[in-house]
């Protein structure tokens, strides 16, 4: 690994970036500047008034509703990522070891289901959620369930809906982290006198952590901003920060409320990021590296 | 060799329906240094696998230190293996990586530290790549620490799959050194793998020359170079020449050849210099680069000449080579003259030249 000297005069690089960075200035950093800005004005009759206030931000502060629906969609974001990344990791690891000569074809099925609208496939669930569902159909069958279970329309729904829409991202990370171990270092762990469990837990987890992570991450991120499952699945009766926000937006038409209650989840998604990051790169900066 | 460390016997291994090895056996002597060499895809590898307990026989019996290994895990055998493309865990530091056998089997720390550094000390390392990653070191560096790693936890045989491959020339030849010092001054039974019969040749104590799933011949560097099993073995060391001859019947326990390529009276072979493979297919001299040359005038008796065309030639210092173009002979012959201001002959030159049968080595196909 050679580091070139970064020289931002270098005409070619700069052509390169060039793109990208614009791209990112025009829609990412100012209209998140925007949004910062619009958190100091303030709304009369549905309109918007140019002042500088912290009105907003005292209102936030002061109101403990607000912080009980964040909390509640980091704790939910929380869940559905340990939810996903145990249903990802042994599919993910069966794809690289047993079921390897059809990994292929698996895939692509994984891919398929993947790419089906997810608007459609949040509203299948319904059916198969509902208390006359598949579901409770499945368990009064199988004697399981004595009575049917209330799961549409609870938090529980909305967490199978964000698990089913969310699993795969790190069910590709992991895969492609796993296909890159090199078999011999798995056998040069039995060699050393590693059990397979061992080997496991010594070698194929931690050469992982790569995708691992970064599958966590995309489910972090993305279910912080779930929108649909709250909405179809979870049937309003414990709203999630997206549903606060579209509300103070299009409901009470107080976009300053919805600027700085984006800006709120934005934060605390960054400084879990932040500290996720941190933590790994205390424990180890080799696999955080991603040296192969 | 009273108690092989390794005994292996009739060993099969299929790969569904490829037969990768068919009936090998093998023995290796406690503190032996035996080497794997053949072509790839000639089972060599196989085999070591099979060895280190990475894969299982289809058929045979295989003991290693007096026990059978069947069903034995590699995790349990005698054996530590120093991988190809080394296998150095990239997460581990070196340290970690050397003293991983050692923590699997429950040592204290301060004792595996102190093996470890006297691992290090061992392969001449130096004892601030501790606490590096194997990214972070040089490829050579890496081959020591992989080597460390294999001999850490005193195996009864060490198993090489081919480790220096991948090095240039010079790390090669420096390393090859140590590894045969590291054996003599260690005692452990070393199996290397390589497709390079002279790294084999400079290393082992006894060579395992192996050909499409079978032991071709079996013997030590000097049985394996003056006494080839057959042409396979004989071309598969530097440049030799082959020159078919026709047996027309023995004299006084030797056989007598001829050849209508050159001109010279018939020959007797020796027993000593005549291949005990010796089959009934198409049978050839073995003409070292060393024992052929020019004739200046007529051939001596007991002499064979040949006459050719000088196809092209190569300075290599002490030495210089000549290839000759001879009629009926697929390859060019390969001469080795000592190397001289003046050349011999020039390229498109119409040259005689010649050689003693009876110093050269009569072997079949």
């Amino acid at each position: 690994m050679k580091s070139q000297p970064k020289r931002w005069n270098d005409p070619i690089l700069v052509a390169a970036v060039a793109p990208l960075a614009i791209v990112m200035l025009v829609f990412f950093l100012i209209p998140l500047a925007m949004t910062v800005l619009l958190t100091f004005q303030t709304t009369q009759y549905y309109r918007l008034h140019w002042t500088w206030d912290l009105k907003i931000w005292t209102e936030i502060f002061s109101k403990p509703h607000y912080w009980t629906i964040m909390l509640r969609t980091v704790g939910m974001a929380v869940i559905c990522v340990v939810i996903s990344i145990l249903i990802a990791f042994p599919t993910a690891y069966a794809l690289t070891t047993r079921l390897k000569t059809y990994s292929a074809q698996i895939q692509i099925l994984i891919i398929f289901a993947f790419l089906t609208d997810a608007v459609l496939k949040t509203f299948g669930w319904i059916l198969v959620l509902d208390r006359q569902g598949v579901a409770n159909w499945l368990l009064s069958y199988l004697g399981l369930g004595p009575e049917a279970m209330d799961i549409l329309f609870t938090p529980t729904g909305t967490m199978i809906g964000m698990v089913y829409n969310l699993a795969v991202y790190p069910m590709f990370t992991i895969y492609l982290s796993l296909a890159r171990i090199d078999r011999d270092l798995v056998l040069a762990s039995y060699d050393a006198g590693a059990s397979r469990i061992r080997t496991f837990f010594e070698v194929t987890l931690p050469l992982s952590r790569p995708g691992l992570y970064s599958g966590a991450v995309l489910v972090f991120v993305l279910s912080l901003g779930a929108f649909l499952e709250p909405k179809v699945l979870g049937g309003g009766t414990s709203p999630l920060a997206s549903e606060l926000i579209r509300q103070s937006f299009e409901t009470r038409v107080n976009w300053p409320l919805g600027a700085a209650l984006t800006i709120v989840l934005i934060a605390i998604g960054a400084l879990t990021l932040a500290l996720a990051a941190a933590f790994v790169f205390r424990r180890s900066p080799a696999a955080a590296g991603g040296q192969a | 060799m009273a108690t092989p460390i390794i005994d292996a016997s009739h060993i099969i291994k299929d790969y569904g329906r490829v037969r990768a090895l068919h009936g090998v056996s093998l023995e290796v002597g406690a503190g032996e240094f035996v080497a794997l060499v053949g072509p790839s895809g000639c089972g060599k590898t196989t085999l070591l696998k099979i060895l280190a307990g990475f894969e299982e026989t289809t058929e045979g019996r295989l003991d290693i230190e007096g026990k059978d290994m069947r069903g034995v895990p590699a995790a349990s055998r005698p054996t530590r293996m120093v991988f190809q493309k080394l296998a150095l865990f990239p997460h581990k530091t070196v340290a970690q990586n050397i003293g991983f056998a050692l923590k699997l089997q429950k040592f204290d720390k301060a004792e595996i530290d102190r093996r470890v550094v006297a691992m290090l000390e061992l392969m001449h390392l130096n004892l601030d790549y501790l606490d590096r990653f194997p990214a972070q070191l040089s490829g050579g560096e890496q081959q020591r620490v992989a080597l460390a790693r294999a001999l850490v936890s005193q195996p009864g045989v060490l198993l090489l799959d081919e480790p220096m491959s991948a090095l240039d020339a010079k790390l090669k030849k420096s390393l090859q050194a140590e590894l045969k010092k590291l054996h003599r001054e260690l005692g452990t039974s070393f199996v290397l793998v390589t497709h390079d019969l002279e790294e084999a040749m400079m290393l082992a104590d006894r060579i395992c020359v192996m050909r499409a799933g079978r032991v071709v011949q079996i013997g030590t560097p000097t049985q394996i170079y003056y006494r080839p099993a057959n042409m396979f073995v004989a071309g598969f060391i530097g440049e030799t020449n082959f020159l078919p001859v026709d047996v027309s019947g023995s004299q006084d326990g030797g056989l007598i050849v001829g050849s209508p390529l050159v001109t010279g009276e018939p020959a007797v072979m020796e027993a000593g210099n005549v291949s005990e493979f010796l089959g009934e297919g198409n049978k050839a001299l073995l003409i070292r680069p060393e024992s052929i040359g020019f004739l200046k005038g007529e051939p001596s008796p007991g002499q064979w000449m040949l006459t050719g065309v000088v196809d092209e030639y190569f300075i290599k210092g002490s030495s210089t080579q000549y290839r000759i173009r001879v009629a009926g002979l697929e390859a060019p012959v390969v001469m080795d003259l000592p190397g001289s201001f003046e050349l011999p002959a020039e390229v498109g030159e119409e040259v005689r030249i010649g050689f003693e049968p009876t110093r050269t080595f009569l072997l079949s196909e």
